[in-house]
């Protein structure tokens, strides 16, 4: 089995760890796959235009350099770790509500797509580049500090068919919904700092190729989840 | 003003006790080694086939590197075996990745549940130094970074009959956060200034379980393995029954590096805790020593319960600043020596820890402070907690296991119900 983590901050947005950091803190506990998935905000709110004015969300003039980046760390980390390292973004759409906000995962992504789009310009976009699609802490969580992103979640019956997987787990907490709801469901860490290393992960059985992985994501066959502890 | 000037007159003399710490790493280090970095001499006395033993539990910073610079080896021949107690253990998967990239490499994953003692460590090596095949075994941790010529220059020292035990000048090294900032000051400081000092002046060698280099027969020959299954400081004893059967404990300068990258305060003041508690216990009244090495706290003693004056707080200031001028001593030394290791990597893709940031020498007093309360705690407790593990240790650092539901364990089980509690 692969033990995988798709959801990973760096210092890109707003992450502590600098990429190369944290591909080597993934790639010396034995890590197969992981994917860095930094956030791409939406300007269109006060929380966006802070973002961006803090530097803390990828932007269309940055996206390339962000890419290469990694792509230069993913093959650092293939011939160093055999560690696979995909690249991916985090669309945030941040409002006042949570119940409006909405965070989503776009892995083995290619071209820029901003967080002001709607939603289904998002996923269309993002189908055409083949980037697997992914809900993140669709549910309420237990983080004093962090604030619920309940849009997906609220409206999933619309946009359910576009989506390809669902956080079950996010770091500390368990989203029970989704499997009540028997949605296709992959855990990650939502790495922001060094201990956040230690949570929920997702196994994939599968070849390890960026082919493969998302293949075995989107049909949810042969995929576990486990609580990495030290 | 007689009482403040006792405490001043013992700061200094724990100032002059840094002082020969200094020089006694200063000499330590400044032998050359006998081998030669080109040296690939095939030669089986000099370079005898090695059995390599590495513990592994749970994941330690810098795990892959770590692993991979002792599969990295230039040594004509030796075998790696990764000891493992659970198939569930993290550091598992990645011992199997060092062994996928080095297929060439003679590298063993061995998971055998021993549960023949209590210490952890000693139970996992019991099933690897069985299956060892070469006469020199090698315990190795899994938290220490080596460069390529280590097996070179230890079992160069070990080609001497008359030799027993080789162990190593330890450097901790890293450090990313204030916990492993604290424990790699102390490590190249206080550890490694005594080490140096009470094998130089007192022959007295102080054995540290990082890496220890022995013959199988001469293991036997004082019990095995298994003599030390059931004690905390199996290193050290080993260490002195090799010494008590007449054979030559050697400190090898060869620097191996301990990587503490990502340590919390609380793992420090674990680790310092249960140290203390194993030297109480092995040196008796020698460990009341400790206290006067610790010049820092020493001078702080008289501001703290005599009186706060302009004579006091300078004194306190001025031994602080010789301190830590002290230790940073050692460490640019130690960084000299580090760096000069580093460059014989010679291709291979880890890249060597980084010695501890001069900047960071301004924490040696809060280091020191630190560990001078810590140096109490073994008069009000005999309960230590090794890698998940609780026992209560005793004389020579003997283990027992820790009462987990008799009347005595109730302090315990109190602090379990709060820490649940509030979780």
């Amino acid at each position: 089995m692969l033990l995988c983590d798709f959801h990973i901050h760096t210092t890109y947005s707003d992450g502590s760890v600098e990429l190369r950091r944290t591909v080597d803190l993934f790639g010396q506990a034995g890590f197969d796959v992981i994917a860095i998935t930094d956030h791409v905000v939406n300007g269109d709110s006060s929380f966006g235009k802070l973002a961006h004015r803090f530097r803390y969300s990828i932007n269309e003039r940055n996206f390339s350099t962000y890419i290469g980046a990694i792509r230069e760390e993913s093959m650092r980390a293939r011939d160093k770790y055999g560690m696979l390292v995909i690249p991916g973004v985090e669309i945030s759409k941040n409002y006042l509500s949570a119940e409006k906000s909405a965070h989503i995962l776009l892995i083995d992504v290619k071209e820029f797509i901003p967080a002001c789009w709607s939603y289904e310009k998002i996923f269309l976009a993002a189908k055409e580049q083949d980037a697997l699609i992914v809900a993140c802490h669709p549910h309420h969580s237990s983080e004093p500090l962090s604030r619920d992103t309940l849009y997906l979640w609220n409206n999933r019956d619309k946009y359910a068919k576009y989506i390809d997987a669902w956080e079950i787990a996010n770091r500390d907490d368990v989203f029970n919904v989704i499997s009540l709801k028997k949605f296709p469901y992959v855990a990650n860490s939502d790495f922001h700092r060094t201990r956040h290393i230690y949570s929920w992960k997702t196994l994939l059985n599968c070849e390890k190729t960026v082919k493969s992985v998302k293949q075995c994501i989107r049909h949810n066959r042969g995929v576990a989840i486990t609580l990495f502890r030290n | 003003m007689e009482l403040s000037s006792i405490f001043f007159c013992i700061a200094l003399v724990g100032l002059a006790a840094c002082a020969a710490q200094v020089w006694a790493v200063h000499k330590t280090l400044s032998r050359k080694d006998n081998i030669l970095p080109g040296d690939t001499a095939e030669d089986g006395v000099r370079f005898p086939p090695v059995s390599v033993l590495k513990p592994l539990k749970g994941l330690d910073d810098n795990l892959f590197d770590n692993l991979e610079s002792i599969c990295a080896q230039d040594y004509p021949a030796y075998e790696v075996i990764f000891a493992l107690q659970d198939p569930n253990d993290p550091a598992h998967k990645v011992a199997q990745k060092v062994k996928e990239k080095y297929p060439g490499k003679d590298i063993t994953i061995l998971i055998a549940r021993c549960t023949d003692g209590l210490n952890p460590k000693v139970n996992n090596l019991i099933p690897a130094c069985r299956r060892a095949k070469y006469e020199q075994i090698l315990i190795s941790d899994s938290n220490v970074h080596v460069s390529r010529h280590y097996l070179k220059a230890i079992a160069s020292q070990a080609a001497d009959p008359r030799v027993g035990l080789v162990s190593n000048v330890i450097v901790g090294v890293g450090g990313r956060s204030l916990g492993a900032v604290l424990e790699n000051l102390h490590l190249n400081s206080f550890v490694i200034g005594s080490v140096c000092f009470l094998n130089r002046t007192l022959k007295m060698p102080c054995v540290v379980g990082k890496s220890m280099l022995m013959k199988k027969s001469d293991l036997e020959a004082i019990g095995g393995l298994h003599e030390f299954k059931d004690v905390l400081a199996e290193d050290y004893l080993i260490g002195k029954k090799m010494r008590e059967g007449g054979k030559k404990v050697v400190l090898s300068h060869h620097l191996v590096r301990n990587v503490n990258d990502h340590w919390d305060i609380r793992r420090f003041l674990n680790r310092h805790s249960r140290w203390g508690k194993l030297r109480w216990k092995i040196g008796g009244l020698s460990y009341l020593s400790e206290l006067i090495a610790n010049p820092v706290f020493v001078s702080l003693l008289p501001l703290l319960f005599l009186e706060i004056s302009r004579t006091t707080i300078f004194f306190t200031a001025f031994v602080s600043a010789v301190k830590s001028a002290s230790d940073m001593w050692i460490g640019k030394m130690l960084a000299r020596a580090n760096n000069s290791i580093a460059e014989q990597r010679d291709g291979l893709s880890t890249s060597a820890p980084r010695s501890v940031h001069p900047l960071w020498y301004v924490l040696t007093p809060l280091k020191d402070m630190v560990i001078g309360f810590m140096w109490f705690v073994p008069f009000v407790s005999t309960t230590v907690v090794w890698r998940g593990n609780r026992y209560i240790i005793g004389k020579e650092s003997r283990l027992y296991p820790f009462p987990e539901t008799g009347f005595w364990s109730w302090p315990h089980r109190l602090a379990h119900v709060i820490r649940t509690r509030f979780a």
